[in-house]
């Protein structure tokens, strides 16, 4: 079934176009990647999808809904969470309370039942640390649970930012470069992580440099350059894709990890 | 004794200090010193929420206490309206306040913010001389009667000592609540990154917007207090240099906690009245703290900023963390 159908989703900044009339599907329960050279406009396509940036034409539907610049907050209500290039945690809480900031987007807990110290406040508290131990621990990363964010390795903070993604509760994650800062070995855990995550029902949405995982874990690739989708399919027919190739300054890049 | 343990324990043996300070201390004078650091507390804690937790600046703290003062002032001395619903009322018309001042908040941020924060700071100082029907002017407003509960009235400075550290117990009990719970964690996050808020599901306008009506609710209360502890206010009670003792009280006391802004306002109000405590202290050396008082500020300020930031709050947790692990 089509998670997210997005049709001639066109972007302009200034005279530049940074997203050129670009149509796809994502199907629940798989992992696409998005990928592409350095400014296809992969984040652009992120931030238009998440309601980041409004697109000049263009629609997003997802699960058969118009979301076409609805507002990123809602977005996450209905189900669709991201992380970003630039990692955004909250650099002064631990990562437990990162991932429990996420689990709250499910629960209601106002200032005056919180404020009065009311059961309702006391259970949802204890379940959104409950949701932030769980995440922690399927991202791998749950001794890191007391840490400050800002005392985490790189790698660690884009682990903690999926999880936090995850608590939101979504249909669909968007990764934005989930391996940047992650060592060999940290990259294939989060291969597994990715299956994890697919398995329990969310569907993934990556952009992502590394063609080893990306050839790995993706079901389809859709590839961007200067804006424009020159190719989309699974990983064995992007890998000998001329166009993308060549978009590849001769492909070896691509053609390297299989 | 556990860390667990002393959480529970620190406050409670500062509140049982706090309650029999007056059986303890004859001097009336002393008994009213530390009512005044009760009612900056009060403000100190709110702005710890706004500017501790939730990272918003404001420089126009005093508008609000000011325009608690006066709404209480008014309704209990021109108007005879109960003492307690004044009081409600203040921190209602405060907050409302706070609900204005929220708007730009949600557009500007850092030095741009705390322009607009000032502003109306200054706007609100020139309300408080010039609607002089209702404030009496730069002559300010007397005969402000005392809190009378229940038909109860509270004239002996004891008695106004607790009516004030009473207010001040319920708002940081409260305040305590809500950083400990979602909320806290929302208004954190928004401190933390915007951007990582709102991709959360945080409503970052929503919590900004509580965060000040709330901050400037509690700051009404405690200027409604003041007018009635004090029985006079005027303009020059509610200016610019009152706001900016105000926030070196939150930048002093530091980032994400209570017990920061409360100490600090305990210290930076005890400041202005060193004769009254250091026995042997000139008179002449006092009153050259108090002409310096507000330079003194800013220099603690800047040495918060530069050489401990996060304040109060970050040196004690550090030293909590280093004795754990040493």
């Amino acid at each position: 079934m089509t998670l997210l159908a997005v049709q001639g989703l066109t972007k302009r900044f200034g005279g530049l176009t940074a997203v050129d009339n670009v149509s796809f599907e994502v199907f629940e329960g798989t992992i696409k990647a998005l990928i592409g050279p350095n400014g296809a406009g992969k984040s652009t396509v992120f931030n238009l999808l998440t309601g980041f940036e409004r697109p000049d034409t263009g629609a997003v539907r997802f699960e058969d809904r118009d979301v076409t610049a609805t507002r990123p907050r809602n977005l996450v209500g209905q189900g669709m969470a991201r992380t970003f290039q630039n990692t955004q945690l909250f650099d002064e809480m631990t990562a437990r309370e990162n991932v429990m900031v996420g689990a709250q987007a499910r629960q209601r807990t106002s200032f005056l039942v919180a404020s009065l110290h009311l059961p309702p406040a006391r259970s949802e508290q204890r379940e959104a640390a409950e949701a932030a131990s769980h995440l922690l621990r399927l991202v791998g990363i749950e001794r890191w649970a007391d840490t400050e964010a800002a005392d985490l390795p790189a790698g660690i903070r884009r682990l903690l930012e999926i999880a936090r993604a995850l608590a939101t509760g979504p249909k669909l994650a968007l990764l934005d470069e989930p391996a940047a800062g992650l060592n060999a070995t940290e990259t294939r855990a989060l291969a597994q992580t990715l299956y994890r995550i697919r398995d329990m029902g969310t569907t993934v949405l990556i952009v992502e440099h590394d063609m080893g995982l990306v050839m790995e874990v993706s079901d389809e690739i859709l590839v961007l350059d200067r804006g424009c989708k020159i190719a989309e399919g699974p990983p064995r027919l992007i890998q000998k894709d001329p166009a993308v190739i060549a978009a590849y300054l001769g492909g070896e890049e691509v053609a390297a990890d299989v | 004794m556990s860390s667990r343990a002393l959480r529970w324990a620190v406050p409670a043996v500062v509140a049982l200090l706090v309650a029999v300070l007056p059986l303890v201390i004859a001097d009336r004078f002393l008994i009213k010193v530390f009512t005044f650091v009760g009612l900056n507390v009060i403000v100190a804690v709110g702005l710890g929420l706004l500017f501790g937790y939730a990272g918003q600046v404001s420089l126009g703290h005093a508008a609000f206490v000011g325009m608690g003062a006066y709404t209480s002032a008014y309704l209990t001395a021109r108007l005879d309206w109960p003492w307690i619903v004044a009081f409600a009322l203040s921190g209602a018309v405060a907050g409302l306040g706070g609900l204005v001042l929220a708007i730009p908040s949600l557009r500007l941020r850092g030095h741009y913010l705390a322009m607009a924060t000032l502003g109306f700071g200054e706007l609100m100082s020139l309300v408080f001389t010039e609607a002089d029907p209702i404030t009496g002017g730069v002559d300010g407003f007397t005969g402000i009667p005392f809190p009378s509960i229940m038909g109860f009235e509270l004239r002996q400075p004891a008695g106004l000592y607790w009516l004030v550290w009473g207010v001040a117990a319920i708002a940081i009990l409260v305040a305590a609540n809500m950083v400990n719970f979602g909320p806290g964690r929302a208004m954190r996050s928004v401190h933390g990154s915007e951007l990582g808020a709102v991709a959360s599901g945080v409503d970052v306008t929503g919590v900004k917007v509580r965060v000040f009506v709330i901050s400037a609710t509690f700051a009404g209360l405690s200027g409604a207090l003041y007018a009635s502890v004090v029985g006079f206010i005027s303009p020059s009670v509610f200016t610019l240099q009152s706001s900016v003792a105000y926030l070196a009280m939150a930048v002093i006391g530091g980032t994400a906690s209570l017990a920061g802004p409360a100490v600090a306002a305990t210290l930076l109000t005890l400041l202005e009245y060193t004769d009254a405590l250091v026995p042997g202290l000139s008179r002449s050396a006092a009153q050259t703290i108090q002409e310096y008082q507000p330079d003194l500020y800013g220099l603690a300020i800047i040495l918060v900023v530069l050489f401990a930031p996060g304040g109060l709050a970050a040196l004690w947790r550090r030293r909590a963390r280093g004795g754990e692990s040493g």
